[in-house]
């Protein structure tokens, strides 16, 4: 009631500050959008219960943490556990194949995605267009325990559909362990992961496309552009804001390579290229009842995706691109 | 201790206003003399297993019980999860008579819900006394006080009949060609295989794997462990015990580790050795056992299980495996397991107990030897026999009926299967103490070619190539509590992470090139801190055999 009395004194007397009026065109914005507010007010909430709270629990890495003991009885011993990370070779191993896989990961991600996506937008025949859809998404939906199967057996040294391609198509001589070559691994997961989700990950081009208004395909048309003219020129200039967000948000979550897809294809012979940050801290952390260690671990991932999101936003803002914020 | 005595106080507090509520319908009170025969029904929960619940003197063997004590027990088995349920009767003081909180137990114990059986046992149950006796110490808590009963109170020492411990396998088929030749030494096993698949290079089509390994996940050790069972010592996990000076060693450094990959490096390079054996996972490895396609691995009985019980359906005794106990040189193998007390898992009376005199009593008569015999073997006649010499054996009819669920429920042989006090491997007439270790009965469901391979070696079980296991008090030591997140844990997995980095390289290496990348191993192990946990092994093994002597 106070903010209102205020507005409307304020709109008798014209003669008021610079911040007044930036306060009054905020406090009336703010009035004018009351119902949004409110209906924005649960999800505040939610963001604040279930990502605000639980930061609370990041006091565990500074502790020699014990569950079923109160916090007055914890130990504190300060950056130890970060110390324990910094200092294993293992920790830095995991984390070059962390950011290793998930740069081939978002590279070949993006790359096939878009790809598919303009493919897909080009088909002309409608029925033909969904099949091809429908089949591309198929594999999002398989859990990955089925589908490392699938990949694992597609691999594998005899019966492989793939070494029986390349042994007879004479790429080869011999059927290839393809699971044991350590450095072959990032590869063999960033296909992995492309087969299953790339039709998963068209959609939001997709939707980007229909949004691009037909006029100027027909203009396009009407000057005598050809397919791949109008694929250069107005498709991939039109999808350039909704790549770049992508792009931006993407790059926050360098540090999550997945983990499934490493846990079930990785084996002796390409562990020490397939395991990755989630898989240490399951090992280091979760299966020795270690949560400061694995907490430690988490509070890492946070600041460098941070880092990785502020720079980027800031590198698209300098280049006056769209951006998050 | 202020905290400790005012809690016992609560509880008895709690206990005074459980029982006043109660009072009315438990008619005898806490000073029974014991010697009544009326009758009396307690509560028995058991935390460890399924089960059905009832009244125990509504099956046979627990009638025979009720008419011999006047007790009966309303049995109640865990459904849904433990530490809920075992939580719930900590909160709520509220317990059955007697209770087996399987792995819940420490909780149960730091909340003081067991009553100490010392008294009682010394007082009224003379054949607890005699049959635990060797036990003694062990089953003391740490001040002195005997909380529970464990299960399984070793009396002497009997194999069991059928390997589902560590072993070299061999198809029967490359034994069968050669001649069923007795084989001990690593060298000799391999040879044979070796020859084998020269002759045979393929069956059913596809290549002949001579031997192959399990590396998947958690299951690696199966192929880190082989050094160890080869030099001759159980598995001990991660160390080998010295017999005299009982120190503990990370084998994983030593000689017997280089040896035993040397040899498998060799296999390699004569293509004897399974190229996938380092990438298949769990599944795959059972499916490639169960193909009949390998000549030889090796693996603990109870991991491959389904794939030999797979190939004894399938028929065909020449793709079956027979275990053979091989060493390096053929010192005495150590394979069996030697018998270890478990005294972490037992079977204890509560606060609440309306009775504990009627309780240890009846305790005390199920542990008499004719009737743990009922308990395990069931009645004589119906479900075993006794031959002239008093060896109990089953025939075929009476082991499908023991097999038969519906009747060990009716019987009460599933009620009284193991949850109770009880004794384990002979009695004194020389029988053993439950029907799955005697050899006679094992012998009922072996096949002709079961019968046949084993008179080709002379034997009567498959145990019977193995040595015994030697007295090893501290056994096992991977049984030992590793504080979570302590030097020696964090060990053991840097451990295991590296040898799994380097085993399969040093298996897969030319065979020239295998002492340097031996020695690339070495250098990194010894960054480790094998100390760390050699230093709790040591502590381990002393303490125990301490407790053993003290019987």
């Amino acid at each position: 009631m106070e903010i209102g009395t205020r507005a409307s004194e304020e709109a008798i007397n014209p003669s008021v500050s610079v911040s007044k009026k930036r306060n009054k065109t905020f406090f009336t914005k703010l009035k004018s959008q009351k119902v949004l507010l409110a209906m924005s007010l649960p999800f505040l909430i939610w963001l604040f219960i279930f990502k605000y709270i639980p930061l609370w629990g990041w006091s565990i890495a500074f502790q020699d943490f014990k569950p079923a003991r109160s916090i007055m009885d914890q130990e504190w011993i300060g950056m130890e556990h970060f110390k324990f990370l910094f200092t294993d070779e293992n920790f830095w191993r995991v984390l070059r194949n962390t950011i290793g896989m998930s740069s081939i990961n978002l590279v070949l991600g993006f790359v096939t995605a878009i790809g598919l996506a303009l493919l897909i937008n080009e088909i002309r025949h409608l029925r033909f267009k969904k099949s091809i859809q429908t089949i591309s998404y198929m594999p999002h939906f398989i859990s990955w325990v089925v589908a490392a199967s699938i990949v694992s057996y597609s691999l594998s040294l005899e019966n492989g559909i793939i070494n029986i391609v390349l042994v007879n198509l004479g790429i080869v001589d011999e059927p290839i362990l393809w699971l044991g070559k350590e450095k072959w691994f990032w590869v063999i997961n960033g296909l992995a992961e492309v087969w299953k989700n790339v039709g998963w990950n068209t959609i939001i081009y997709l939707a980007a496309i229909t949004m691009i208004d037909p006029e100027q395909y027909e203009a396009a048309d009407i000057d005598g552009a050809s397919r791949l003219q109008r694929i250069r020129h107005i498709t991939l200039p039109s999808l350039k804001p909704t790549i770049i967000i992508l792009i931006i948000m993407n790059l926050g979550y360098v540090l999550e390579s997945g983990f499934e897809a490493q846990y079930l294809l990785g084996n002796p012979m390409n562990l020490s290229y397939s395991e990755n940050l989630d898989i240490y801290v399951l090992k280091y952390g979760m299966a020795m009842g270690n949560f400061s260690i694995a907490t430690a671990a988490g509070i890492f991932k946070t600041v460098v995706s941070f880092i990785f999101l502020f720079s980027a936003n800031h590198i698209a803002k300098k280049f006056d691109q769209p951006r998050l914020f | 201790m202020i905290k400790k005595s005012l809690s016992v106080l609560l509880m008895v507090m709690m206990l005074i206003t459980i029982v006043g509520c109660t009072k009315d319908d438990s008619t005898s009170g806490k000073s029974s003399d014991g010697d009544s025969k009326d009758k009396v029904t307690f509560t028995y929960f058991n935390a460890a297993s399924p089960g059905k619940d009832l009244n125990t003197n509504e099956t046979k063997i627990g009638k025979i019980f009720e008419d011999q004590t006047g007790v009966n027990f309303k049995t109640e088995y865990l459904v849904g999860d433990i530490n809920t349920k075992i939580g719930t009767m900590i909160a709520s003081g509220k317990y059955p008579d007697v209770l087996v909180p399987d792995i819940a137990i420490d909780k149960i114990l730091d909340a003081g819900a067991f009553i100490d059986l010392t008294e009682l046992i010394e007082e009224h149950a003379p054949n607890i006394k005699k049959l635990y006796g060797p036990h003694w110490e062990q089953m003391k808590d740490k001040d002195g006080k005997i909380n529970f009963i464990p299960f399984a109170a070793k009396q002497g020492f009997i194999k069991d009949p059928n390997i589902t411990q560590g072993a070299f396998w061999i198809q029967r088929g490359v034994l069968k060609e050669a001649g069923y030749p007795k084989i001990k030494t690593l060298d000799e096993y391999l040879a044979l295989i070796e020859d084998y698949q020269k002759k045979h290079p393929e069956m059913n089509g596809a290549s002949t794997i001579g031997f192959t390994a399990l590396t998947y996940d958690w299951r690696f050790f199966a192929l880190s462990n082989v050094p160890n069972h080869l030099a001759g010592y159980p598995n001990d996990g991660e160390v080998i015990v010295d017999m005299k000076t009982h120190k503990t060693d990370v084998y994983a450094d030593n000689d017997v580790t280089k040896r035993y990959f040397k040899e498998l490096n060799e296999l390699n390079s004569k293509g004897l050795f399974d190229k996938e054996a380092f990438v298949a996972n769990y599944d795959e490895y059972l499916a490639k056992i169960a193909s009949g396609r390998v000549l030889g691995f090796f693996d603990y009985g109870w991991q491959v299980q389904q794939s030999l019980d797979n190939l004894k359906v399938a028929g065909n005794d020449d793709l079956r495996y027979m275990p053979l106990p091989i060493t390096f040189d053929g010192q005495k193998d150590q394979y069996i397991d030697p018998p270890a007390f478990i005294n972490n898992r037992g079977v204890g009376i509560t606060v609440s107990a309306k009775d504990p005199v009627r309780i240890i009593k009846y305790f005390d008569n199920m542990v008499k030897e004719e009737n743990q015999k009922l308990m395990f073997w069931g009645i004589k006649d119906e479900t075993y026999s006794v031959d002239d010499k008093g060896k109990f054996y089953q025939t075929e009819e009476q082991f499908a009926k023991t097999s038969d669920e519906k009747y060990r429920d009716e019987s009460g042989l599933n009620t009284f299967e193991y949850y109770w006090p009880m004794g384990d491997m002979l009695y004194s007439d020389g029988n053993a103490w439950v029907p799955g270790k005697q050899p006679e009965v094992a012998q009922v469901s072996y096949t002709d070619g079961d019968k046949a391979i084993l008179k080709a070696y002379d034997a009567e079980v498959f145990s019977d190539l193995f040595a015994d296991p030697d007295d090893r008090p501290w056994y096992p030591t991977w049984s030992a509590v590793i504080e979570q997140g302590s030097d020696a844990q964090i060990f053991g997995q840097r451990k295991t992470d590296l040898t799994k980095e380097f085993f399969p390289k040093l298996v897969l290496a030319k065979p020239g090139d295998f002492d340097k990348v031996w020695d690339q191993y070495i250098e990194e192990f010894n960054k480790l801190d094998a100390k760390a946990l050699e230093d709790l092994m040591d502590k381990v093994v002393k303490d125990r055999i301490k407790a053993a002597e003290a019987k």
